[in-house]
């Protein structure tokens, strides 16, 4: 049987559906037969068991600032004001070291230190794996969203969840692999999920949170104004008119892909409906998670994730605001807002994950593009009162938690002023690459032959970071 | 501190100094040196350095490989890192002394092991390990020209004599006899010809985008006498409508698009409100039939050909137009521009992956890294000009337009210059100066480009008759459009990497006569589809498809579905609606009452219409070589739900309500219309039931059923 699928078959019955299965179901049911793609070999792709099956990125739009959060400074207290003694960046709006008024204290039983800003995300502590030795190249947005998101600084890259769909499929063929959940666009916009050379199929698809009605949120899930019944009655016709077309050209395995496709969909009003309807949660869950633009973003993330969507980016942007976390001004004030909404949607989604038991192969990332200077930023009137942070991307942290990442760790360091990561330097490549190798896939061999070359998420850079890994 | 990350991140930049000197002992006996290599040194090489500087000698940072001894020796990128005996003179000693390299990245490495690596170079760094390595084995380019020319893609194309065949009859062009020759080889025979209605649906989809009307399919399959099908063919090519969709194929590959991706607050200094009129350009001369050669010129470098006509500068959109990233003022960036220019122009035009030789020497082709920045060298000296549309509208000092609406975004010399190579890509690490020329596997000899910027002199390089590629990856691409699938598998790289032709000598055959027809697209296209084989029905029989599952032996039509262009089309022009003016501004094409073509569609790089992106059209950031398939429930989802499906069902209804008489004669009607043909007794007896459903709208409901079945965008 197998002999009769050609390559351009194979290809086709693979982007069936939302690709079900991905490229390594691809491979392995192509067995001992060597699959190409566009115009090259794949090697085998998923090399070990995967840690996560799964995967949902809180992602801060804007940079939180690592001083205030996740990094405690002291010695910003006592060089207050002093400007720092290398050549920094933006320095006309510099206005030295700005320590953080917050207060930080050890949690749980790993200690794992944290602002008092994250209260109810600091009960989940020994679950969480803070890496305070993040660095990206860029203290700019847009490359440093697209490194982030895409591995590439110009946006001619696939994202990172186009390429765990490319490479894994979607759980649940009703559902896509990979959703976009965004209420209003953030900086740089659809290139953060877009699928650029990867097949269609592979794009994030974009949801708007703003809205809470499912008929909104998720573009053509019903009829304007046909029923339900007579949108069956309709189908019924249809695949009797499909069968008639298909009666003479039985040979033709694309006519069936259409069919099948068009059925899935029709099935996918009902499934995709309940899936995206916040409204069949209870109000202790809905009020746990917090009815802010990221809370409810938050929710439907869980709700995707249980259901089989592999990937679920979360942006934290709201209608107004492309990038809410760029404090250049006001940062306190502006953290203390931040901090609680996103305090509140992260751990009501971590503690719902751990409740249904999905938090083990369900691997949570957040945070930013960068971090934010240790030292103020002011404006013209040089009044620090309401003093920023500006952008800083040679030190910042992140967290993981779930899928395999050890919990309770603090990983790596920056300076005794948070200028730079000094100890145990975590690259975002490296993190891309340790993303990838919890959900089964080596880095350096999830690859796609285009123009030329075989591309990948990492290009030629990347370590796991095993130090991470339970 | 921006840099380019296209291939190599920084700490990859710092690594590139860490170079090998060449005097190191390569055997000595087991003494204490060597002990102290074994116990200590290689240990914390395979810890601390193998991650990134061992094994595949093309994906090792920086080019250094410590894991061989006669690669350590040789060293990176640049210049020694070791230099034996004197530790301090050593740059491996200065990085892991966190100097201004700092190595391992990851975290300083421990005293202890620092002192092991001073003391082993002091003692002479002896390593006794055994190379894989030949000593010579350096990065020196070292292609064999005449060798790297023989390769088919760069020998010139030839007229070949057509093949003998067994069946003398079939053959109706030169196209026919190098199929059936092949054919008969696997023992196959062609496809009878596809009756004529079925022939006209599929001609006028392909040289217009559109179906036929009910009227055109009577009078084609009436029209007996001799040369009807010609007069047809004629027809159609001289019609606006042609232009219009082949338009598409050409802005595919000039990844026309009217933004940037990306966008500074409420700056719209990156968007181009009048874009529509290099689509305009590219639609006149299509329309023209100018000569592709010209075409080429035209686009990219009108300004230097035909100076004072200003109107023709509009086609330099097709460079003016690119990709402009973030912080473009910076020399990565800039270099990262360039790229963009040589791919679209490299691939695009040549089937060649020059881009691939911007960090290292193309890896599989001969394509040498100086040869990208020969080509860069002119990109170089070209500068984005936003030339005000005329005299009253706001200018720079400069003279640009001030705003983006005032401005056709073009391109015009700047200062001529030849650029140094880049080492691996790196804008800090300049090495010899390249003088702008042609690519050398093409040049007979290189031949600086001396004029202004040299883009005239590129421009007349890659069209050059002598040019063995351009003519063979146009007549490929029409091909692909016409038959549904390329005679060269990758459009857009014939280099060794690319599939080899299916049909190279029919290839070649057609390339030559192209240009002995004056590179005229209407020729080629009329050649094609008055061959034999482009006739056939598409029917596939069981042993056919085992044989030839693909079609690469072109033993039938293969059964093709529409461009979401032509989806689009097609249902506007079957419920009555679809505009026919000609050129002009962006539409959105999937508001329901927006009655213009898919052609029109703003083109966006940064918020592609959902409509599009959903339905495989490609991503205006870099050059399309060819289009996805791909079948998802989202795209069934539009089909099924979306306001503009739901738009144009309401007007075919209408449109067949109007019509009047019976439902069977409504039923024929829509029949007629949508699929030029009449609907078995099955079909009508379907539609008769369905449509004697009590409910207001059912017509309505019929006709979208009929809208979105497969033989609405599947063509035989």
């Amino acid at each position: 049987m197998q002999s009769l699928y050609s390559r351009r078959e194979m290809l086709r019955r693979s982007a069936t559906g939302f690709g079900t299965i991905g490229l390594c179901g691809a491979l392995q049911s192509a067995s001992g037969t060597t699959i190409r793609s566009t115009d090259g070999d794949i090697p085998g792709v998923v090399h070990h068991a995967p840690r996560a099956k799964r995967v949902i990125f809180l992602f801060m739009n804007g940079a939180p600032s690592h001083v205030d959060t996740f990094d405690p400074k002291p010695m910003l207290a006592t060089h207050e004001g002093e400007s720092p003694a290398e050549d920094i960046a933006g320095k006309n709006r510099a206005a030295g070291y700005m320590p953080s008024p917050f207060k930080f204290a050890p949690q749980g039983e790993s200690g794992v230190v944290m602002s008092e800003l994250l209260p109810k995300l600091s009960r989940h502590a020994d679950n969480l794996c803070v890496i305070r030795s993040m660095h990206t190249d860029v203290p700019n947005h847009e490359p440093g969203l697209l490194l982030m998101q895409s591995g590439h600084q110009q946006p001619t890259r696939p994202s990172m969840g186009s390429w765990l769909s490319y490479g894994l499929g979607t759980e649940n063929e009703n559902l896509p692999a990979f959703v976009a959940l965004c209420p209003g666009l953030p900086v740089v916009g659809p290139q953060l999920w877009s699928n650029a050379f990867l097949p269609g199929q592979h794009q994030g698809v974009e949801i708007n949170t703003n809205h809470t009605e499912v008929d909104k949120l998720i573009d053509n899930i019903s009829h304007p104004n046909l029923s339900p019944s007579s949108q069956l009655k309709q189908l019924q016709l249809l695949r009797a008119l499909n069968a008639q077309h298909l009666e003479s050209r039985q040979s033709e395995p694309s006519l069936e892909t259409h069919i099948r496709s068009m059925e899935l969909a029709f099935q996918m009003q009902r499934e995709a409906s309940e899936a995206f309807d916040l409204s069949l949660e209870s109000k202790v869950t809905r009020e746990s998670y917090g009815n802010s633009e990221y809370g409810r973003s938050c929710l439907l993330g869980r709700r995707l994730l249980e259901r089989g969507v592999r990937v679920v980016q979360v942006f934290y942007v709201s209608k107004g605001q492309k990038q809410p976390w760029d404090t250049h001004k006001n940062n306190n004030d502006s953290h203390r807002k931040l901090c609680s909404d996103a305090d509140r949607g992260t751990a009501a989604l971590i503690s719902d994950l751990k409740k249904r038991g999905l938090l083990d192969d369900t691997l949570v990332i957040w945070g930013g593009e960068f971090g934010r200077t240790p030292y103020a930023q002011v404006d013209k009137s040089k009044n620090t009162k309401n003093a920023g942070r500006d952008h800083h991307h040679t030190g910042f942290s992140m967290f993981m938690a779930g899928g395999g990442i050890r919990g309770g760790l603090t990983y790596g360091a920056t300076d005794e002023f948070g200028m730079h990561a000094v100890e145990n330097r975590v690259h975002v490549h490296d993190l891309h690459a340790t993303i990838l190798h919890q959900m089964g896939l080596n880095h350096k061999r999830l690859t796609f032959r285009y123009s030329g070359r075989d591309y990948r998420l990492t290009d030629v850079h990347g370590q796991v970071v095993h130090d991470l890994i339970a | 501190m921006l840099k380019t990350s296209f291939f190599f991140s920084r700490e990859l930049f710092h690594l590139a100094w860490l170079v090998l000197g060449t005097s190191l002992p390569l055997s000595v006996q087991a003494d204490d040196k060597t002990d102290l290599f074994e116990q200590k040194i290689r240990p914390a090489m395979v810890k601390y350095c193998y991650e990134c500087h061992a094994g595949d000698p093309d994906a090792v940072q920086g080019g250094l490989r410590l894991d061989d001894p006669v690669a350590m020796a040789r060293g990176g990128d640049s210049g020694p890192a070791i230099a034996a005996g004197k530790p301090d003179d050593s740059l491996l000693i200065a990085a892991i002394q966190y100097g201004d390299l700092k190595m391992p990245p990851r975290g300083k490495l421990a005293p202890r092991i620092i002192r092991d690596f001073e003391t082993w170079i002091s003692a002479g760094a002896v390593d006794p390990r055994d190379s894989q390595q030949k000593e010579s084995a350096r990065n020196e380019p070292t292609i064999d020209w005449p060798a790297a020319r023989s390769q088919w893609a760069f020998q010139s194309p030839m007229i070949h004599a057509a093949p003998n065949t067994i069946n003398s009859t079939w053959p109706t062009t030169p196209i026919d006899s190098f199929v059936l020759a092949d054919l008969e080889g696997a023992n196959l025979s062609p496809n009878s010809a596809a009756d004529r209605a079925t022939f006209i649906r599929r001609l006028s989809f392909d040289l217009r985008g559109l179906p036929p009307t009910p009227g055109e399919v009577n009078r084609y399959v009436s029209d007996n006498r001799p040369g009807s099908k010609r007069r047809l063919v004629d027809t159609f090519l001289a019609s606006p409508e042609h232009a219009e969709r082949w338009s598409r194929v050409w802005l595919d590959v000039a990844r026309y698009a009217e933004d940037q991706a990306h966008k500074v607050g409420s700056n719209d200094s990156l968007t181009y409100p009048n874009a529509h009129h290099y689509r305009d350009w590219v639609i006149n001369a299509i329309a023209n039939d100018f000569p592709y050669d010209q075409f080429v010129r035209m686009q990219l470098a009108a300004d230097l050909i035909v100076p004072d006509d200003k109107r023709e500068h509009i086609a330099l959109g097709f460079l003016g137009l690119g990709p402009k990233y973030y912080r473009r003022n910076s020399p990565e960036v800039l270099a990262d521009e360039w790229e963009d220019r040589i791919d679209t122009v490299s691939r695009g035009l040549l089937g060649l992956t020059v881009a691939c030789a911007r960090c290292h020497d193309h890896k599989y082709d001969p394509i040498p890294t100086s040869d990208y920045y020969a080509l860069a060298g002119v990109f170089a000296s070209t500068e984005m000009f936003n030339r005000p549309v005329n005299e009253t509208v706001e200018k720079q000092d400069n003279g640009q337009a001030k705003k983006p609406k005032d401005a056709y975004h073009i391109v015009r010399d700047g200062q001529p210059k030849d650029i140094n190579l880049m080492i691996r890509g790196d804008v800090n690490k300049q090495g010899e100066v390249v003088p702008r020329r042609f690519l050398t596997v093409l040049s007979a000899e290189p031949v600086r480009f001396n004029n202004g910027s040299g883009r005239g002199d590129l421009a007349a390089a890659i069209t050059a008759r002598s040019n063995p590629l351009t003519a063979r990856v146009l007549v490929n691409r029409v091909w692909e459009q016409l038959l549904g699938q390329p005679l060269v598998g990758t459009p857009s790289n014939f280099g060794a990497l690319g599939e080899k032709p299916t049909h190279p000598e029919l290839l070649d055959d057609l390339a030559v006569r192209f240009m002995d027809h004056g590179w005229s697209w209407k020729w080629l296209q009329r050649e094609i589809v008055l061959s034999s084989t482009y006739a056939q029905s598409s029917h596939l029989s069981s042993a056919k498809r085992r044989i030839d599952p693909e079609n690469r032996l072109l033993s039938r039509m293969t059964l093709r579905r529409l461009s979401i262009e032509s989806y689009r089309d097609a249902i506007l022009s079957v419920s009555g609606r679809l505009s026919s003016t000609v050129g002009g501004p962006s539409i959105k094409p999937d508001q329901p009452q927006e009655h213009r073509r898919t052609l029109y569609s703003q083109i966006s790089r940064m918020n592609l219409n959902p409509m599009l992106a959903r339905f495989d059209f490609p991503d205006p950031n870099a050059h399309s070589a060819l289009r996805f398939e791909t079948t998802t429930p989202l795209q069934k989802l539009f089909l099924l739900n979306s306001p503009f499906m739901a738009h144009q069902a309401d007007a075919l209804a209408t449109r067949l309500t109007q019509h009047g008489g019976s439902n069977r004669s409504k039923i024929e009607w829509a029949y007629k219309l949508l699929f030029s043909r009449e609907p078995n007794p099955t079909e009508i007896s379907l539609a008769e039931k369905f449509v004697a459903q009590e409910d207001a709208d059912i017509w309505t409901q019929y006709a979208q059923a009929l809208l979105i079945s497969n033989e609405m965008f599947m063509v035989d």
